[in-house]
């Protein structure tokens, strides 16, 4: 579950899951959603995927935004499901992901807000009584 | 994250100027001090944005104090608006979140020999064209296609190599800050991502509070300041709001990615880790540097080529050539930048690494760095405000040589979140509010407009009065929006 919050000049997605995959998967619709107006009428022809490593789950959880949103400026993508992995390899914390979507068709999809950047302003990914947290700001 | 005030002290100390004294917060190497009167502090206190200025002063190297411009709002890391110095020969940091995403975001002035009351039965159709023709939007690539070898001169020599290919004149460098070109940029180290993203970028709008506006002078206040910029009362005027689009992104992206770990490597904690640096005088400090130059110098080059697809516009639409419609560049501005500059710091003179994260290089009269043109009035600073109300020209005045190292404020500032704006636009039509007040608003979504309405900004006539008050610039004209092409 995502929500989208406030900030002067720019916007901030929290995310509540049960889980910790849960709450990737949940972030990554909650990116997709400040950009594309109309995500259901993203069809999930074209598959990517993504394997990210990282030494705290702060850093993993901004790599993984961050990748998604070069996935739509680089690769001019739009991406709408998402099946996250996390587990932990020589220490470090590793993240496998499949997303599905298809590239932007301005006739067909309603561009939104540019998100420019993921910021680390005020990032945060906990865990709590009942599951996870996670904030994130982003440059628009 | 709430959103709460700042409760934090703030003790008035000039007329127009507030300090938040150095033992507010643990770490801090210099005070913080706003630029701003009794009304606007009052609003300034809305938000975290002063937390910030003090957060700024705990950068190692920070000279004299961190500063806030009048349009100080709340940024991430430092705050829009900010003004941090910092000395390398001191262990001075660079901090990209000094500068920002958009590298070199800025705004330049075209003026034209055109009156508004001559053109303005034909406003309508003259922005149909200017919309039709200036790329704008998220991630839109342009018709200037620039490859590997190409792209790379650009990222070296910035306008100077659009020179060489017959987009920019003489003319339009001497009247861009830096010549359009920072020295010692490094395209080497910058990724593939972002010279990819850059490719076909150059050229374009962007979207966001990205803006072409045709603008028609409304009032003169300095004569002699405005006829070396050929500003006259009724001219129409042109004004560019755009910065280094993907390609700048991504070069902050990468560089806060690999500066991540480097405050704890050389020894600096920070309150904030968006406040990440490097020492100035270190292999990542100069990698950084030498990238962000690359970008800076894509921005000037991007603003020289929507300027230059500008001219073609009105060439085709008048019927004439541009240089016979007289569309001189009056001036360029970056306002999130950092540059290493010279500056007088407790009577010596030193070598600063001046970071203006929303901020405008003012230059006085006399500076070197001014053209020759404009030398006896000062560097001109041009200071978009919203799209309801005005947008100023200022010249840089000596007060800001002392206070500010050389630095006025970039523009109204936000008062609004995005979605605040949008929720005071529901059931409003902000295209034909602005049209009642002679404004042609062209934007492709009904939220961009929302998002950018005049109720979202700061009065800027507010704004500039403070830094004219406090010496930092002087007002030469007052322009007022006549015709918007939005992102």
């Amino acid at each position: 579950m995502y929500e989208i919050f406030e900030h002067t000049a720019d916007l901030g997605i929290r995310v509540r899951a049960g889980s910790l995959n849960q709450l990737f998967v949940d972030a990554a619709r909650g990116l997709f959603s400040v950009m594309v107006a109309n995500l259901d009428a993203v069809r999930t022809v074209q598959h990517v995927s993504f394997n990210l490593k990282g030494d705290n789950l702060e850093g993993l959880w901004h790599d993984w935004l961050a990748e998604l949103l070069y996935a739509f400026h680089g690769r001019r993508l739009l991406l709408a499901e998402f099946q996250v992995e996390i587990g932990e390899e020589a220490e470090n914390l590793a993240l496998t992901a499949t997303a599905r979507g298809e590239p932007i068709d301005l006739g067909r999809h309603e561009i939104d807000v540019e998100v420019k950047a993921i910021t680390w302003h005020g990032l945060k990914v906990e865990q709590q009584a009942d599951g996870w947290l996670a904030e994130v700001i982003v440059d628009v | 994250m709430s959103k709460q005030g700042y409760a934090g002290p703030l003790e008035q100390i000039g007329e127009c100027c507030w300090r938040i004294p150095k033992d507010y917060k643990i770490g801090m190497r210099v005070e913080g001090r706003i630029f701003a009167d009794e009304q606007l502090i009052e609003q300034i206190r809305h938000d975290q944005a002063p937390d910030q200025v003090a957060n700024v002063a705990v950068l190692p190297g920070i000279q004299m104090a961190s500063l806030a411009m009048p349009d100080i709002h709340w940024g991430y890391g430092f705050c829009i608006g900010g003004v941090a110095a910092t000395d390398p020969a001191e262990g001075g940091v660079v901090s990209p979140g000094g500068v920002g995403y958009d590298i070199n975001c800025g705004v330049r002035l075209m003026r034209t020999n055109l009156t508004y009351q001559e053109v303005q039965p034909r406003i309508g159709p003259l922005m149909d064209a200017l919309y039709r023709r200036i790329p704008a939007g998220v991630g839109t690539g342009g018709p200037y296609l620039f490859g590997g070898k190409e792209l790379r001169r650009l990222l070296v020599e910035g306008s100077q190599y659009l020179a060489t290919r017959g987009w920019a004149t003489a003319g339009d460098l001497d009247h861009t800050e830096a010549g359009g070109c920072l020295p010692d940029a490094e395209p080497d180290y910058v990724s593939q991502r972002a010279l990819q993203r850059g490719g076909d970028q150059c050229g374009t709008l962007g979207s966001g509070n990205h803006f072409l506006e045709v603008q028609v002078v409304d009032e003169i206040l300095d004569e002699p300041a405005a006829r070396a910029m050929g500003l006259q009362k009724g001219l129409l005027c042109v004004m560019i709001h755009s910065g280094s689009r993907g390609l700048g992104y991504q070069v902050c992206d990468d560089a806060l990615a690999k500066l991540r770990k480097v405050p704890a490597k050389y020894g600096i904690e920070l309150p904030d880790r968006q406040l990440a640096c490097a020492p100035v005088h270190s292999d990542e400090g100069q990698e950084y540097l030498g990238a962000m130059r690359c970008a800076a110098n894509y921005a000037w080059a991007n603003r020289q080529l929507l300027m230059w697809q500008t001219r073609e516009v009105f060439a085709e639409f008048f019927g004439r050539s541009w240089e016979s419609l007289q569309m001189n560049l009056v001036y360029d501005v970056a306002h999130n930048i950092a540059k290493m500059e010279q500056h007088q710091v407790e009577g010596r003179r030193r070598t600063l690494c001046v970071h203006r994260k929303g901020a405008t290089r003012a230059f006085p009269p006399g500076h070197p760095e001014v053209p020759a043109a404009y030398r006896h009035v000062g560097q001109p600073v041009i200071i978009p405000g919203d799209m309801g109300r005005a947008s100023w020209v200022l010249v840089g005045a000596e007060g800001s040589m002392e206070q500010t190292f050389g630095t006025t404020c970039h523009g109204a500032g936000r008062v609004m979140s995005r979605t605040a704006a949008i929720a005071h636009a529901k059931g409003r039509r902000i295209d034909r509010e602005l049209a009642g007040q002679g404004v042609i608003a062209k934007c492709r979504s009904w939220k961009g407009l929302a998002e950018e309405q005049p109720a979202a900004y700061k009065d800027v006539d507010a704004v500039v009065d403070i830094v004219h008050r406090a010496g930092l610039a002087r007002k030469v004209a007052r322009l007022r929006p006549v015709g918007v092409v939005k992102g």
